[in-house]
């Protein structure tokens, strides 16, 4: 997305202004028109997350009793967020946790995605397009349906009980994992798989085709090209989809809260600020602020590499 | 490795990646310029010489701060060592299997040996590292003697074999070398291992495999008899070994059981024959292939395809999984009233959305006649037919939606809704706002709800949607401008006349607008404006009491005072559902637009000067030109946005669990499965999911390949 | 250029300050839990002395639905300050998704070590396939020594014991303010009749409503419906009917049913009920309840105890001052008296001697004065909300209030288990919530209601 584009395609805003006179500024006022609706668009979009901002940094009575848009100095107070920081499970331990899924969820599926990636884009085998498809369709398998598996496989690993015979043999030996963060990176690990395939795929197969054929000339095999020219040239796409995946498993809740749902050392800050409103409504004064902590991290991350981000998304979606 | 590396694509990996950090961060500060041309032109020295010092100072700074603090938490420390010790051993054995196989097409003497070692170190890792065999006490050395013994045999058989072509002589060496190998075991395997045969296991194990493997091989249309072999060595294996009585057998056994396997490999050896050059190169690209989709793959078998295959036996199974009930757990959920209740279909002809919607397409088709006797089409990109084909049929859909209730019924407005103002809402902010000052603040503004967690998002809408009773004031802010609006509709007082006359304007340029396109016979312009009229002239209308008695939250009490009335806006069924479908689009907006935005800036320029030079007017540009330019990317918003909308989740769960008639699928199979451990009744929900999103997801796969 | 660095920079040090905030708090809590395993070895001597047991840093883990910060913190420090000497360590996780994690955890094969569970019909489920163990005769003799059966017996499966209970709750109790009753000429209904009566003459007036009521409950909404309705039933239909209606023998269809889910609707008028989220089931059945009767939006509130936890700070009980709030029982409608109670129930998932150790001490009354203590002192001082049937207390930790509901608890004679947690969940914690709430917001029918009800109760 340069800043190269002075045209402009849509209703866009390069009339000829030399009419002046009534007619002129009529035509200037009608001319504006879209950019009163792109900005009454974006005043309504900031409006839910404002007031909640508002909210986060008001009195419980404040909050109870009139609506943010009511503010005043002496409601202000730093309570709320007091109340996170000094809350019996530390929020810091929960940020600690969320970072200990987040980066390794983002950081092992954006390996092997891209060996899959390239593998399907560029080796030639046979079935290639009908297991490309069968891979990226699992995308429509809803999650939930894999946890309890999952769950079971943690815990008690994988056995096959031999027919006529009284023998298991241990396939996957029982790793014990569940309750630990572990569980919850590799789990998102596997359900991140489809997806990144899919994304990197469209952007490393859509790699001028005769770099490769040059490289190949030159005797190049794959895993040189690999190395010293796919990757190098994807990292758009990595990024967007390490900023996509990051997001993701920072904000997961479901996950999280089935495999370390029972041991409130691992519980990144998803669970905690579920389960930091109590049971019985008087807690919920705190909930703007914890949302707002609990944002923090991904909008950070979010802004500094936005432009990653839409790099990345666009492969394969864009032509030209 | 080859010359290729530096001097053709002087690009090390570091260097590039930097740079190009650098080009896109600079990108957002300036216009393009010098800074960028330095940081992006790949230098001839590291990219790390070439920083200003204190460039350099600081980030060595910032560095050794980010990994010090790291260090410090114990548990960001594990996890890093976990990490790395996990992408260590990953990588190494991937690009361990890469450089063998980089030999496979020059060096095939050279590559099978290794092939050959490789293999017979695993066996001898298995073998004596388990401790199975005598002399492998020895802690860590025997964890290298083992591999490295069955290494250099099994190696200089392969090296061996791939050095002749003579069938009669690889077939003895295999076989013998095998049979000693075997042999080798059996004798050194210890005592309390020798296994006590059970031979109608080992038998029935043998013949069985032994016929899977031929049964295979004639599928796939090559000799059976080396599937024989093969499938044969498994079954002794499997029958032998695990049919036995460990620690009852002596050492006859034991060979018996090592050398019979280990000849039936030999043969299978002995029987193949060195690949020519055609052959090398076809197992090179096969071999890597798998070395390539490999570990993902794996990771989606586990994680993803085993789990499916079991949700679809389950689904076949009762609630307890205990016995067959085959489709009836499918046909209840078509049956259940839950999911599908039409009983009051009748209710849709007296539905406002529906009547409109349907005067709507009956104003669609007159339009539709006329640009048919004018243009031979009734329907195309870009006529006046398209924008009330469009609401039209959006308002009958809402109609449909609000008479007929249920799951099903919810989860297709969902996908229709959801759908429909994501791509465009996000259309308009990305054609409005294009090439205009302070896009890029719009844009990221407008994006950020992204970057929230669902359940965050929830909490942020839970707040606006807010009630109180009426008797105190309002902390949601839906709901007090609602009854602020009904105040002032209601009331007398200036603000009143005020809304009045705002109103008033809005509805006369929308008015004008309309009247002069009309004056000109453009009819298709005339419709944007035209229907922003029948909106804003109705609450005209209705706000100024001709028709009708104001409008906004009022109601008149018993005692025939008007008096503020809220909306409970998740409870309220039917609209309810509409309600929450608001919080993702408030979410998917700032995608769609971002990816349509890219796309409308990658029409060619020629193009549309081309057009405008023709004295096309800009919304003709965008009907005929950017619309049909970009429709490729907006079928990819659409699809995207339908695959995660049907699984839509976490909004329903957190703000309503399904209750007031806001059940959808994803949400009832959870609570089925997970709530009342009704196994085969969510696995059913779970494949109904699975299978209506799969048709989206392979067109959308299909045309991006054919793009590609 | 420059810039761009510093930017890249700042980002980098923002990662690196949460970090090191992170490893910060870890070291110290890790300093700290050093310590204090050190300051425990010390006094741990002497308590080895005494219990010559020890379970040599076994750790167990509890789980449950109750989330409120001062239970799980009660919960947590009362097992802990008994067990911590002993060389165990017992972690309490609340779940705000309980209901179904619990589940999943059992399929997964991995449940937690104990779990709390607030509806017997479930653990009853539990135990039929073989998922929770029965408790050794040790904990059944602690259960014997401190609990009346009829409070117990209903988590006893086919003749064995599963489940401590560890919690009780009275329901069917009304909160009111006596003051503002004399002040304003009305007197505490002492059969159904007058009761409905004064809510009319309240409405009558003009003034507060009479009733407060809220049943939203996140994800749990409509349970505040379901108990209402059972108090119904008990009152208009008596024990043997109740029984069979969670038995489902009478239907949800049954007239009877309808009969009583009718009377809760009749009484849920607009005139009637102040809801503070502006409808009934939009409003928190917590909280802003206790908040609006504190504030006089309105006359009553029918409850349960633990409502008495929910007031705002400084609100007093039943010592005579002008804004004290008192309790009166729900009347009753034959003169039978009849006490509506429920209740958590500890449960374990393995044998091993730590878990049963644990169970053994949450059934005595020292685990639940202790945690009694430790609750309210969470609360400053406040009224917890929490309340133990458990014989042989010490009185002082329960204020008046709470004696008053002890006393209503343990002289009952006609005494039932909150029904909705007696049935099948697709029921118990799902239609009946669900229709509850339909029927609360004037959606559907109260023979509707029935119907569907029925319809989804799994054979």
């Amino acid at each position: 997305m340069s800043s190269t584009s002075s045209l402009s395609p849509g209703i866009a805003s390069d009339a000829p202004e030399a009419a002046l006179g009534r007619t002129g500024r009529w035509y200037a006022f009608i001319r504006s028109i879209p950019t009163w609706i792109v900005w009454l668009i974006v005043i309504v979009w900031s409006i839910p997350s404002l007031g909640l901002f508002v909210n986060s940094w008001r009195t419980r009575d404040a909050q109870t009793s009139t609506g943010w848009w009511a503010v005043n100095v002496d409601e202000l107070t730093f309570d709320n967020y007091d109340q996170i920081f000094s809350a019996r499970n530390s929020i810091w331990d929960s940020l600690a946790n969320s970072f200990a899924i987040a980066l390794p969820a983002t950081i092992i599926p954006i390996a092997f995605a891209a060996f899959a990636a390239y593998g399907f884009a560029w080796i030639d085998f046979k079935g290639r397009k009908g297991l490309f498809i069968a891979t990226v369709s699992l995308l429509a398998i809803p999650l939930q349906v894999a946890l309890i598996p999952l769950l079971q496989l943690y815990v008690g690993g994988a056995k096959w009980t031999l027919p006529l015979l009284d023998k298991t043999i241990t396939l996957v030996p029982d790793f014990d994992l569940a309750g630990e963060t572990t569980a919850v990176w590799l789990t998102h690990t596997g359900f991140a798989m489809p997806f990144a395939i899919f994304l990197l795929h469209n952007y490393i197969s859509s790699l001028p085709k005769d770099l490769f054929e040059a490289a190949r000339i030159d005797g190049a095999d794959h895993f040189t090209i690999f190395w010293r020219l796919v990757l190098p040239l994807s990292v758009p796409v990595l990024a967007a989809f390490g900023i996509f995946q990051f997001l993701w498993t920072w904000n997961d809740y479901l996950i999280a809260n089935t495999m370390v749902g029972s041991n409130p050392d691992a519980h990144p800050t998803t669970i905690l600020i579920a389960n930091l409103a109590g049971d019985f409504g008087r807690n919920e004064h705190i909930l703007p602020a914890a949302a707002f902590v609990q944002a923090f991290i991904p909008l950070v991350a979010f802004f500094a590499l936005q432009r990653f981000f839409v790099r990345g998304m666009l492969a394969g979606s864009v032509k030209g | 490795m080859t010359s290729l590396g530096h001097r053709h694509y002087g690009v090390g990996v570091p260097k590039f990646f930097w740079s190009h950090i650098w080009g896109e961060v600079l990108e957002t500060k300036q216009d393009g310029g010098t800074a960028v041309e330095t940081a992006a032109t790949p230098q001839p020295n590291s990219w790390f010489a070439t920083q200003s010092l204190k460039a350099r100072v600081l980030l060595i700074v910032g560095a050794v701060t980010t990994l010090a603090f790291m260090i410090f938490s114990a548990k960001i420390r594990s996890t890093i060592v976990t990490v790395v010790v996990a992408v260590a051993v990953c990588a190494g054995i991937w690009i361990g299997a890469n450089l063998l196989f980089d030999q496979s097409r020059e060096r095939w003497q050279r590559f099978q040996s290794l092939v050959f070692a490789v293999l017979g170190a695993v066996v001898g890792i298995i073998i004596h590292g388990n401790g199975l065999t005598l002399g492998s006490e020895g802690g860590f050395f025997s964890w290298i003697l083992g591999p490295l013994v069955g290494g250099l045999a099994f190696g200089a058989l392969g090296y061996f074999l791939a050095g002749t072509e003579d069938a009669q002589q690889r077939l003895t060496v295999s076989v013998a070398g095998m049979a000693v190998v075997g042999l080798g075991i059996g004798l050194l395997l210890r005592e309390q291992y020798q296994p006590g045969v059970d031979w109608v296991a080992t038998i029935v194990y043998t013949l069985v495999f032994a016929g899977i493997g031929a049964g295979l091989r004639v599928l796939t249309n090559r000799p059976w008899q080396s599937g024989v072999y093969l499938g044969a060595t498994l079954g002794w294996l499997l029958g032998f070994w695990a049919g036995a009585d460990v620690g009852d057998g002596n050492v006859g056994t034991a060979i018996l059981g090592a050398v019979v396997p280990a000849v039936l490999v030999g043969i299978h050896v002995g029987q193949t024959r060195n690949p020519d050059y055609a052959g090398r190169v076809q197992l090179d690209q096969t071999s890597r292939a798998w070395i390539f989709l490999g570990p993902g793959l794996l990771f989606i078998m586990v994680m993803l395809v085993i789990p499916a295959i079991r949700t679809a036996y389950l689904s076949l199974l009762d609630r307890d999984s205990e016995s067959f009930v085959w489709f009836d757990n499918y046909k209840a959920t078509f049956t259940d009233k839950a999911s599908w209740d039409a009983s009051n279909w009748t209710n849709m002809f007296t539905s406002w959305p529906f009547l409109i919607g349907v005067a709507v397409l009956v104003i669609a088709a007159l339009i539709g006649f006329r640009q048919k006797e004018l243009t031979g089409r009734a329907v195309e990109l870009g006529n006046p037919t398209v924008v009330p084909l469009i609401a039209g049929f959006l308002f009958v859909c809402f109609g449909v939606f609000t008479a007929m209730r249920g799951t099903i019924i919810n989860n297709l407005w969902w996908v229709v809704a959801v759908t429909f103002f994501s791509t465009a809402i996000g259309l308009a902010v990305a054609v409005l706002a294009d090439g205009r000052g302070g896009e890029k603040i719009a844009k990221s503004i407008i994006f950020m709800p992204m970057a929230l967690s669902l359940v965050g998002a929830s909490i942020i809408w839970r707040f606006v949607y807010q009630t109180r009773d009426i008797s105190k004031e309002q902390t949601g802010i839906a709901n007090a401008l609602w009854i602020g609006l009904g105040k002032l509709s209601t009331g007398s007082g200036i603000p009143t006349i005020l809304g009045m006359v705002v109103l008033g304007i809005i509805v006369a340029v929308c008015a004008s607008f309309m009247g002069q396109s009309l004056v000109r016979r453009a009819y298709g312009r005339a419709a944007v404006p035209g229907i922003a009229l029948i909106f804003f002239g109705w609450i005209f209308i209705r706000y100024t009491q001709i028709i009708g008695g104001g409008i906004g939250g009022f109601k008149t009490n018993a005692n025939g005072e008007t008096v503020g009335e809220t909306i409970v806006f998740v409870q309220e069924s039917p609209y309810n559902n509409f309600w929450l479908m608001v919080i993702l689009i408030w979410i998917q907006v700032g995608f769609s637009m971002v990816i349509l935005s890219a796309a409308i800036k990658a029409v060619p320029t020629e193009l549309i000067e081309a057009a405008q030079i023709d004295g096309a007017t800009d919304s003709q540009v965008f009907w005929r030109i950017t619309l049909p330019q970009i429709a490729p990317t907006i079928v990819v918003v659409v699809t995207t946005l339908i695959v995660l909308v049907m699984k839509v989740f976490d909004i329903v769960k957190v703000v309503t669990n399904g209750q007031f008639g806001t059940q959808v699928l994803a949400n009832d199979m959870f609570q089925q499965a997970f709530n009342n451990l009704n196994i085969g009744r969510g696995a059913a929900l779970a494949m109904l999911i699975f299978l209506s999103v799969l048709p989206v997801m392979v067109f959308n796969i299909r045309r991006m390949q054919e793009e590609v | 250029m420059k810039q761009s660095l510093l930017k890249l920079l700042a980002v980098l040090f923002a990662f690196a300050l949460i970090a090191a905030a992170c490893g910060d708090d870890d070291d110290d809590a890790s300093e700290d839990t050093g310590s204090e395993e050190t300051d425990e070895g010390e006094s741990s001597d002497g308590d080895m002395a005494e219990g010559d047991v020890d379970f040599g840093g076994a750790e167990v883990t509890i789980t449950g639905s109750e989330r409120d910060d001062p239970s799980v913190a009660a919960i947590n420090d009362a097992l802990n300050e008994h067990f911590e000497p002993l060389g165990l360590t017992v972690t309490f996780a609340g779940d705000a998704d309980w209901e179904a994690n619990i589940n999943t955890q059992v399929q997964g094969g991995n449940p937690p070590d104990i779990s709390l569970f607030p509806q017997p019909g479930k653990l009853a489920d539990f135990a039929r396939a073989g998922d929770i163990v029965p408790l050794t005769d040790e904990v059944v003799a602690a259960i014997d020594e401190y609990w009346a059966p009829g409070l117990s017996s209903v988590v006893n499966v086919d003749g064995e014991q599963y489940g401590v209970p560890v919690k009780s709750d009275l329901k069917g109790i009304v909160f009111y303010k006596p003051a503002r009753f004399e002040a304003d000429g009305y007197e505490v209904p002492t059969t159904y009749d007058d009761f409905v009566a004064l809510v009319d003459e309240m409405a009558a007036a003009g003034g507060s409503k009479p009733l407060c009521v809220g049943i939203e409950s996140g994800t749990a909404t409509g349970w505040m419906f379901t108990d209402w309705v059972e108090d119904m039933m008990l009152r208009l239909h008596g024990g043997d009917v109740y029984d069979q209606w969670i038995s489902n023998e009478v239907k949800f269809d049954d007239p009877r049913v309808i009969e009583a889910m009718q009377a809760v609707k009749d009484l849920w008028t607009e005139e009637n009920v102040f809801a503070a989220g502006g409808t009934i089931s939009a409003t928190n059945f917590g909280a802003p309840v206790a908040e609006a009767l504190a504030a006089d939006d309105c006359y009553m509130v029918r409850h349960s105890n633990f409502f008495a936890g929910l007031f705002p700070e400084g609100t007093v009980f039943a010592d005579g001052s002008e804004d004290a709030i008192d309790v009166f029982y729900f009347p009753d409608i034959n003169g039978d008296g009849p006490v509506l109670s429920a209740g958590n129930f500890a449960t374990a998932f393995n044998d091993r001697p730590e878990t049963m150790a644990v169970l053994e001490y949450m059934a005595t009354a020292d685990y639940a004065q202790s945690r009694q203590a430790k609750q309210s002192a969470e609360l400053d001082g406040n009224l917890s909300g929490f309340l133990s049937a458990a014989k042989g207390q010490d009185p002082s930790v329960y204020q008046p209030l709470e004696q008053q509901f002890l006393d209503i608890l343990s002289s009952a004679d006609f005494v039932r288990f909150d029904g909705g947690d007696l049935m099948p969940a697709d029921v118990g914690s799902g239609s009946f919530w669900s229709e509850g709430t339909a029927l609360t917001n004037g959606d559907i029918t109260a023979e509707e209601a029935g119907a569907n009800i029925q319809a989804t109760w799994p054979e």
